[in-house]
């Protein structure tokens, strides 16, 4: 499933392309204020988190912990800049405080850590680990007949883990259809292509091998993220995964594709050119 | 305190000494789980790529695989993050490398809070319990350029598995280069006879501070770098006792199980009674932040340091009375 949807409002795509742009634009700041953190895989996955909190997730910025709130796990904790930028942006902090990132009593934590913040639905940074809490989150919903549905963000370097794939075969054998994993494909761990340092593919084929519906989008094509996650969320008696092709450092030139932007802070100068970059729409 | 700044982290004294030493042993390998820009290992990958594995973001499967070539007869080096060495791929350690006594050398990064800006899921603060638990397992934990150096041989050479802490920054060269250093010694990092404070890593370097404070007040403290955590300096320590009279023992590490608790244990076992105090996490989390403001935060500074210091020298005189 790619390209635009015809039936999809153009107001709607925008204002979540300009959400977008926004938490794009907060990463670079606050990893470049903490000079440390994770901007590559950050903005891979700044669409789908904009389509996510802005649009898709069944939540409430005044009511954290409200019954029946759809759930997102960050897996790949690394990206946790995405995540504390959209909370900002949607009113569960001050914007203000992003600049706290990593510092000593921060919120914003290297890693995110579930009880500090509110909006965050769980405690991540060690790779493999919020995939299965989310399948445990989604066993809850199920055991109480509880409708929400648990959407988590995993990283392509992160499937080599082992723990992704009992994960995976224990969603399909509960029949998590409340279940929703995203894929950021966007071909780079930390030291390399993904594809060189252990090739996963076909990690469609895996999933549906599996016993997973499987949809395949272009992770950066707002409209084509938002028709995936509204169809995810229909009840199939399958858990979904939703592999997103996408560019590790998305909408700043310098750092699209390249391995060593995945953990370094840039420069007031880089700053500078990323902000304005992110501003001229090139996301 | 007068300490050159050093150049590199102890993370990357190791990788530097890989590199050199795989020229001359053409026997060992080197397993990476995809950290290998941080543990420096790509180093060793660039250059001897058919004895390099990187095994992608999967640690334990990562160290039985190690086993499994250990088995062969190979010594294999396992490099990570000592979150993930220590606990992910912790039975594997255990029950396959430890308990058929295989030739694997782990070099951990991260120990401690010298990580401390990624948060507590990437801080190393159990490493040595696990570690230091299992029959076996040697300990090591270099504080400078010239210690690291010598920790990677001395692991190498060892017959049986070792672990080798590190640190993520750079800190301060304490040994002039060619130091001798050996598995169960110590080093005598600066001498002094009213109280030993008991260190390794970067608390000896934490712990040189305290004693300069210490200094100013007349208080001449003596530092016992006790890299080779396990097995640990007995007669070192003994010997530096029965002068001082009172122990702090200083871990970037949980108090508990530690070696704090081991140098509890052996005076307690020895007949050793002084005045005792640790520094380290006291049973908690730690958090994000810079590295010297959450050893502050979490009482494991230099003026912490000396509080204990003094606070166990004030036990001495009242029980000497
Ligand atoms: C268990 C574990 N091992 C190692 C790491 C260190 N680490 C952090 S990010 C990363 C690479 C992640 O690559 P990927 O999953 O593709 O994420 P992305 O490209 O989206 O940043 C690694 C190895 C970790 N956080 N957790
Ligand atoms: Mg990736």
């Amino acid at each position: 499933m790619t390209g635009n949807n015809p039936e999809m409002p153009v107001g709607r795509i925008a204002s979540l392309e300009a959400h977008a742009r926004d938490i794009r634009r907060e990463i670079v700041s606050m990893v470049h204020a903490a000079q440390s953190g994770h901007c590559g895989g950050s903005l891979s996955s700044a669409d789908i988190v904009a389509a996510l909190y802005f649009d898709i997730l069944n939540i409430d910025p005044a009511r954290p912990r409200m019954a029946g709130r759809d759930r997102f796990v960050l897996s790949k904790g690394h990206a946790c800049p995405v995540l504390y930028a959209a909370l900002a942006l949607r009113g569960y902090l001050p914007v203000e405080e992003l600049s706290t990132l990593r510092r000593n009593s921060s919120r914003l934590q290297g890693h995110p850590v579930a009880p500090y913040l509110p909006g965050i639905d769980a405690t991540t940074g060690s790779l493999g680990m919020g995939f299965g809490q989310a399948v445990g989150m989604a066993l809850e919903a199920k055991m109480t007949g509880a409708g929400h549905t648990v959407y988590t963000l995993l990283g392509d370097g992160e499937l080599d883990e082992g723990l992704v794939w009992e994960a995976a075969a224990s969603a399909a054998k509960f029949k998590l259809d409340n279940l929703v994993a995203i894929i950021d494909r966007n071909n780079l761990q930390n030291d390399g292509y993904a594809d060189d340092i252990m090739p996963m593919e076909p990690i469609d084929r895996k999933f549906e091998a599996f016993n997973w519906r499987v949809i395949k989008i272009e992770g950066h094509d707002m409209s084509a993220i938002v028709t995936a996650l509204e169809s995810a969320r229909t009840r199939s008696g399958k858990p979904t995964c939703i592999i997103a092709h996408t560019v590790k450092g998305k909408g700043v030139s310098f750092m699209e594709d390249r391995r060593e932007w995945h953990g370094k802070a840039p420069s007031d100068e880089e700053k500078a050119k990323a902000c304005a970059e992110i501003a001229g729409g090139r996301s | 305190m007068t300490l050159a700044p050093a150049s590199k982290p102890t993370r990357r004294v190791i990788a530097d000494r890989m590199l050199e030493a795989g020229a001359a042993n053409t026997d060992f390998v080197v397993f990476e789980s995809d950290i290998g820009y941080s543990t420096y290992s790509y180093l060793f990958g660039d250059a001897y790529p058919a004895r390099y594995f990187n095994m992608g973001i999967a640690e334990l499967g990562t160290m039985a695989a190690a086993a499994g070539m250990a088995a062969e007869g190979r010594p294999v080096v396992v490099c990570g993050y000592g979150v993930f060495l220590s606990m992910r791929a912790l039975e594997a350690v255990r029950s396959f490398v430890c308990y058929p006594r295989l030739n694997v050398k782990i070099f951990s990064s991260h120990g401690g809070v010298t990580a401390a800006i990624d948060g507590v899921t990437h801080q190393a603060t159990e490493d040595i319990a696990f570690m230091g638990t299992l029959p076996g397992m040697t300990v090591l934990v270099p504080c400078d350029s010239a210690s690291a150096t010598a920790a990677f041989d001395l692991a190498l050479g060892a017959d049986g598995p070792v672990f080798v802490r590190l640190m993520r920054d750079p800190l301060f060269e304490v040994y002039p280069a060619g130091t001798g250093f050996r598995i169960g010694g110590s080093a005598m990092a600066r001498k002094g006879r009213h109280v030993t404070i008991a260190a390794y890593g970067d608390m000896v370097i934490q712990s040189l501070e305290a004693a300069a404070l210490l200094e100013t007040d007349g208080v001449e403290a003596e530092v016992l770098d006790l890299y080779s955590v396990k097995p640990f300096d007995e007669a070192a320590l003994r010997e530096s006792l029965s002068r001082t009279g009172a122990l702090v023992v200083a871990e970037n590490h949980q108090v508990r199980n530690g070696l704090g608790y081991a140098l509890a244990s052996w005076c307690m076992r020895n007949g050793v009674h002084v005045p005792f105090a640790q520094i380290g996490l006291q049973d908690t989390f730690a958090e994000s932040g810079s590295y010297p403001l959450t050893l502050e935060k979490f009482g494991m500074d230099p003026s912490s340091i000396a509080a204990a210091a003094r606070a166990v020298i004030g036990r001495k005189k009242r029980s000497e009375q």
